[in-house]
Formats: structure tokens, C-alpha cells, sequence
């Protein structure tokens, strides 16, 4: 027990490492994700068709091929075309893909959601239609997705962990790194899966007030 | 690309359905008791049942995979790449199973239950007859849109050596260098997996619909 | 009774004013249904017009077709000199010129919510007009406090009453300095009590000189308040002329029909 222990207390910097290098990417992939995510919503919904079917085949792809092999495409395939990324940048442009791909879903469903008549407001006040957008009716969206948009960060948190595959090293890495030295791998393992569970339920209790207290209000 | 890489990673397909389905059986049979526990009345029970949930879904399935297969099978006995997958994502769609028999079971209406008392019907009747179809219909579209989230998710297999498609793309792009072109057909073969698997779906929910009026 | 009211001598002196609005041959279908159907009609400068009707007889998609938040399938308006035909497609600048020109009120009010109440009335200005932030905001507080609102000026819509939001809204139309002013049921939404304080801006409104199109149930202000009345049903106009004459001598049976429903009720 005190030997599990002081496994434990040794490897726990190297696992924090980790942790930094997760919450990096998750970091980055939300920031590049969203606005991504805004502007496949808007671009799906365009009447232009060449806007909307490029948005279209993104959206489709992001979400219909596994966030592995996004990864992997990223990061083993790019260099075959020439463009060689470091794990990092391969993993934030294949996580930014994913991320864009399911929040343009949520972004969509809170723009149908902004009642009509802010839009004919907007235009009944002589707004442009991107000036219409851009104060009227996004800023209003935006609201309405932010509870599903903080779960799906949850989620993002959880699928970074598949970076593990292109050797990025974030939590699960070092833990697996830990794991073949050590050849301890349940309970290094453990430690980690205990980190990522100390992230991801308050998170996701959080999320759920919030989720509960905005549906107080619109009620 | 070849044509012999394209067969190659199409020889993973058995191999995918084959996790996907077996991990999506034990969680569909492992969240009836998750979901009776959740739902019950004793806040033990209910507690304990919230706390598994969570758990199992706050931890990616990687990590889940790694710890059955590494952890567990490191040492205590052996446990093969493919059991390991399957059970590991069989355990997180038990708790996604559970949240969804729960969501149908809420949507299913109390007077169903009391009507079929007042007709006399013995409680397994009650539950086979009236409350069970009804469940099944109201639960089948979030049941088959995780059912793909998981065929998907089943590529996490190929990191312990499953030979299913994502390993076999792996394979061929480290042994051809030809990457863009191997991973975009790996992507290709799940999206036109998942679109039939969609595509039944929908017509068995309008079928169900016809039958069981809602 | 024989004498001439103050609001008919004023009718009488809008003869040689300006046109402002001239609608002809309008019609209107949603797929098989006819909402509109040849329609004709023109206003002049500091008129104010009342368009009753029963529901469903096509009042509001008129009104909507005047700023082309409806597009028109047959004829044509003309509003504020721009005109808009059915045969050919508005260009943008046309929209522009027109929604510019043309101030509307909606039945629900439509403030942006995540706004503050200056802010409702001052975006618009700054990013139409090209005001600058200063400018707007002085013009909004102008506005607000000649609707009796100065106050809630930094307070955010969904903390004010019913009429109190809708009088922001007439404010924020005013903000444009619009050639005309279209409201469409603008106390429909609103308690009685609440009505009446947005119809006294819009009878204030009225005095002022602003030219104005209401569809409304109001009687009374349509009887009281406009200088002409319109009647529509099944999406054409049955009866037109000065008010009090429509409401006490209707010429046609279906108005007739009508104004005695809405009086015996």
C-alpha cells in the first residue's frame, strides 16, 4: 500500500506533464473548433451552393469518419502530400475538424432557434444581412448553444485522449510511457482515468445546472 | 493506392461490426439493470447507479480499453485484444444505454402503466405487452445514432492490435508511405458503413411508428 | 354633428400633399392560397391610415409587402419614391433605401433581447446611418424620452412591460427618421391598460405630422385617430374613405358585416 503510494506521489509530474499538454490541446481544438463550427452552420444553411455543399461535405466528413482517423490522416497522411505537422499541430487541425464538424450541428440548431421575428426585425431596420447576423442573430444563437457546446468540450477533453495514437504526449501517453517502464500498468493507469474523471464529472455536473438553470429562465 | 490496399482495409469491416455489435449487445443486456437501478426508489440504489454512470462516461473509452487490457490483463489474467474491446466499450454503452431506456421510459406515459392495471394484467404482461414496445420505439433512434457514434468509436481497437479497419489502414500506411490516400479510404469505409445502418434505421422507426401510434 | 371635425379639415388639406405610398395591382398567393389579390391604393404625406379587417383577410401581408418583407407575386409599390415590382427582383440598394425609408412596428414587439434598450435603438442608427456611437446614443435618448421611456434606457428589454417594449420599438424605428411609419397590430399582444399607453405615442405621433399605415383591431383609434380607413376581407380592400364616414355609413354588406360584428361585441 505505502509502495502504491509512492508510485503514485513519483509519477504524478510526469502525469500533470500530461494533463497540461491534453488541456493545451483541448484548448486549442475549441478555439480553432467553434468559430469553424459557426461558419459551417452558416454555411450549410447558404444559398449558394458553392458554399453549402463544400460546408456540407466538412460537416459530413468530420463527423462520419472516427476522430482516430482524422488523427492519424492528420499526422501520417499530410506528409505524404508534402506537409510535414508536429503531433501538435496535426492533432489541434484534426481535433479543430471534429470539433467544427459537431458544433456546427449545435450552432445550426440554435440559429433555427432565434425566433423569427428577430430576423425580420433586423431587416425591418434596413440591417445588411451579414449586419443582421452578426448582432442580431448569432450573438443570440451563440446563447442558446452554449450549454450543449460546454458538454461537447467535455467530450473533446475525453477524445484528446486519442492523441495517444500520433504520440502526442498528453495524459494517456505518459501514463502508457509510465505503464511499459514500470510494467505497473493498473495502477498508473488508474491514476490517470482518476484524472480525467476529476475533470469531466464536475464538468459535466456544472454543465447540467447550467444546462437546468437556463431552462428555468426560458420557461 | 491499390486495389489490394483498398481489399485490405476493407478485410477489417468483419472486425469492426463484429466489436461494434458485440460491445453494443452487452451494454444494450448490462443497461436494463443499470437503468432499473437508476430509476429505483431506494436512493442508495440510485445513487450507486448515477455514480457507475458517470464514471464510465467521464472516462474516454481509451482509456477504459487500456486499463482492461494493459491493466487488467497485465496481470490478473489474460484477456485477448478483441474481448478487451468489447468489453471496454461494452461497459460505456451499458451507461449510455441506461441514460436512454431512461429517457424512453420517461416518454412512455404513466396511464399506460395504470390503464393496463385497471385492465387486470399481471405486471410481466403489463411490461411485455404495453410498456415494452413502446420503450423499444421511443429508444431505437438515440439507440442507433450511439450505435454508430460506436462503430466509430471501435477504431480505438486498432491501438491493442485489432486487425479491424483503422489497423489495417495503419498497416498499409506505415508499409506504403501512402497515408493521405490510406486513412481517407479508412474514413471513407466508415461513413458508408454508417449510412445503411442510418438509412434502416429510419425506416424502422416509420414502421414502428405506423404500428405502435404515438 | 354638422360641423366639420378638426381631423376631416385636415383630410381635406392632405388632397395636394405628396404622395408617399402608391400600391397597384398587388396580389400575393402562399403556394394555392391568395392572400392578396389587386390591390390598389396611395397615401399621402401626414396621413394616417387604418387598415382593419377580420383575421385572415390579408392586413399584415399587405403591410409586409410595403417594406418587402413579403415579396409581392403580382404589381407593384411604390414607397417614399422607390418602386418595387413584382416583375423584376429588388436590387439590394432598392431594400436598403426602402426599409430605410419605411420605420416598422411588430405585433410582438421584436427587441433584441441581448441588448440593452439604448442599444436597441442606437445599432441600428450606427450601422444603417453610419452615425457615430455618441450621435446615436443622443438621438436614442431624444427618442426613449419622447416615448415617456428615458429611464430604461440601460436596462435590458425583457425587464419591461409589454407597452413599455413596444413604445421602444416605436422608438427605435423613429431612430432611423423614417418618411413613414407601419404598424402591424401593435397593441394585439398587449393587455388593454398597456394598449392604450402605446396608442397615445402613436396619436402623439400622429399629431406630429408623421405618416403612418396601422393595422389594427382598435376601433376607435381607426375611428378616432386616422384620417382614412381601410376595410380588407378575403385579401381585398371592400371599403375605403375618411374614417368617420366607413364607420357610420359603410357602403358595402360584407363591411357592414363586419363593422357590426366588431361593434356588438
Amino acid at each position: 500500500m505505502i509502495d502504491l503510494l509512492d508510485f503514485w506521489r513519483d509519477s504524478v509530474p510526469q502525469l500533470l506533464d500530461g494533463l497540461e499538454v491534453t488541456l493545451r490541446i483541448t484548448g486549442v481544438a475549441l478555439a480553432l473548433g467553434i468559430p469553424l463550427g459557426l461558419a459551417l452552420a452558416l454555411g450549410v444553411q447558404s444559398p449558394t451552393s458553392s458554399i453549402r455543399y463544400p460546408s456540407l461535405a466538412i460537416v459530413e466528413i468530420g463527423r462520419g469518419a472516427p476522430a482516430l482517423i482524422l488523427l492519424q490522416f492528420a499526422y501520417f497522411g499530410l506528409p505524404s502530400a508534402g506537409l510535414s505537422l508536429s503531433s501538435f499541430a496535426a492533432a489541434s487541425m484534426a481535433l479543430a475538424w471534429t470539433t467544427g464538424a459537431y458544433t456546427s450541428e449545435i450552432i445550426r440548431a440554435g440559429l433555427q432557434a432565434v425566433p423569427r421575428g428577430q430576423r425580420e426585425a433586423a431587416v425591418a431596420v434596413g440591417m445588411t444581412h451579414i449586419d443582421g447576423l452578426r448582432f442580431v442573430i448569432v450573438p443570440q444563437a451563440m446563447r442558446i448553444a452554449a450549454p450543449a457546446l460546454l458538454g461537447f468540450a467535455v467530450l473533446m477533453l475525453q477524445a484528446s485522449s486519442l492523441c495517444f495514437a500520433i504520440a502526442l504526449p498528453e495524459l494517456l501517453s505518459q501514463a502508457y510511457i509510465i505503464g511499459t517502464n514500470t510494467f505497473r500498468y493498473m495502477p498508473i493507469l488508474c491514476l490517470a482515468g482518476a484524472l480525467y474523471a476529476a475533470i469531466c464529472i464536475p464538468a459535466s455536473l456544472a454543465v447540467a445546472s447550467i444546462e437546468r438553470e437556463l431552462s428555468r429562465h426560458t420557461a | 493506392m491499390t486495389l489490394d490496399a483498398v481489399l485490405l482495409i476493407a478485410s477489417g469491416i468483419p472486425l469492426t461490426l463484429a466489436v461494434t455489435a458485440g460491445a453494443f449487445a452487452l451494454g444494450a443486456v448490462l443497461g436494463i439493470p443499470l437503468c432499473a437501478l437508476r430509476v429505483s426508489r431506494s436512493s442508495t440504489l440510485h445513487l450507486a447507479a448515477v455514480a457507475i454512470i458517470m464514471l464510465l462516461r467521464s472516462i474516454p473509452p481509451i482509456v477504459w480499453l487500456f486499463l482492461l487490457y494493459f491493466g487488467i490483463g497485465s496481470g490478473f489474467l489474460r484477456v485477448g485484444p478483441v474481448e478487451a474491446s468489447v468489453a471496454a466499450l461494452g461497459l460505456i454503452t451499458a451507461a449510455n444505454m441506461a441514460e436512454i431506456y431512461r429517457g424512453a421510459l420517461r416518454g412512455v406515459h404513466s396511464g399506460q402503466w395504470e390503464a393496463s392495471t385497471a385492465l387486470g394484467m399481471k405486471p410481466w404482461a403489463r411490461f411485455r405487452d404495453v410498456l415494452a414496445p413502446q420503450i423499444c420505439r421511443m429508444a431505437l433512434p438515440s439507440s442507433v445514432t450511439f450505435f454508430i457514434g460506436l462503430l466509430k468509436d471501435s477504431a480505438i481497437a486498432s491501438t491493442i492490435g485489432v486487425g479491424e479497419i483503422a489497423f489495417q489502414a495503419n498497416y498499409i500506411s506505415r508499409r506504403t508511405f501512402e497515408g493521405l490516400e490510406v486513412f481517407a479510404v479508412a474514413g471513407l469505409v466508415y461513413i458508408l458503413i454508417s449510412l445503411p445502418i442510418a438509412a434502416m434505421s429510419r425506416q424502422l422507426d416509420s414502421r414502428l411508428r405506423e404500428r405502435v401510434a404515438q | 354633428m354638422l360641423s366639420v371635425s378638426p381631423r376631416e379639415e385636415r383630410a381635406d388639406a392632405l388632397v395636394s400633399r405628396r404622395e408617399y405610398v402608391r400600391v397597384e395591382g398587388l396580389g400575393k398567393s402562399f403556394g394555392p392560397h391568395r392572400a392578396l389579390d389587386d390591390i390598389n391604393f396611395a397615401v399621402r404625406s401626414g396621413e394616417v391610415v387604418a387598415i382593419i379587417g377580420p383575421s385572415g383577410s390579408g392586413k399584415s401581408t399587405l403591410l409586409r409587402c410595403l417594406n418587402q418583407l413579403e415579396t409581392q407575386s403580382e404589381g407593384s409599390v411604390t414607397l417614399a419614391g422607390i418602386t418595387i415590382d413584382a416583375a423584376k427582383p429588388a436590387t439590394r440598394q432598392q431594400l436598403t433605401e426602402l426599409r430605410r425609408s419605411a420605420g416598422m412596428v411588430f405585433q410582438s414587439f421584436n427587441l433584441f433581447p441581448h441588448m440593452s434598450v439604448l442599444r436597441n435603438v442606437s445599432l441600428p442608427q450606427e450601422r444603417v446611418l453610419g452615425r457615430s456611437r455618441k450621435e446615436a446614443d443622443e438621438r436614442s435618448r431624444a427618442l426613449l424620452s419622447r416615448v415617456g421611456l428615458e429611464a430604461k434606457a440601460d436596462q435590458y428589454p425583457n425587464r419591461c412591460s409589454g407597452g413599455q417594449q413596444q413604445r421602444i420599438a416605436i422608438a427605435r424605428a423613429l431612430a432611423l427618421d423614417p418618411k413613414i411609419m407601419l404598424f402591424d397590430e401593435p397593441t394585439s399582444a398587449l393587455d388593454p391598460e398597456l394598449g392604450l399607453e402605446v396608442l397615445a405615442v402613436m396619436q402623439e405621433l400622429a399629431e406630429a405630422g408623421m405618416t403612418m399605415i396601422v393595422v389594427t383591431h382598435e376601433m376607435h383609434f381607426a375611428e378616432t385617430v386616422s384620417d382614412r380607413i381601410i376595410i380588407m376581407a378575403d385579401g381585398r380592400i371592400i371599403e375605403e374613405g375618411p374614417s368617420a364616414e366607413v364607420m357610420r355609413r359603410p357602403t358595402t354588406e360584407r363591411a357592414q358585416r363586419f363593422l357590426n360584428a366588431v361593434k356588438n361585441r
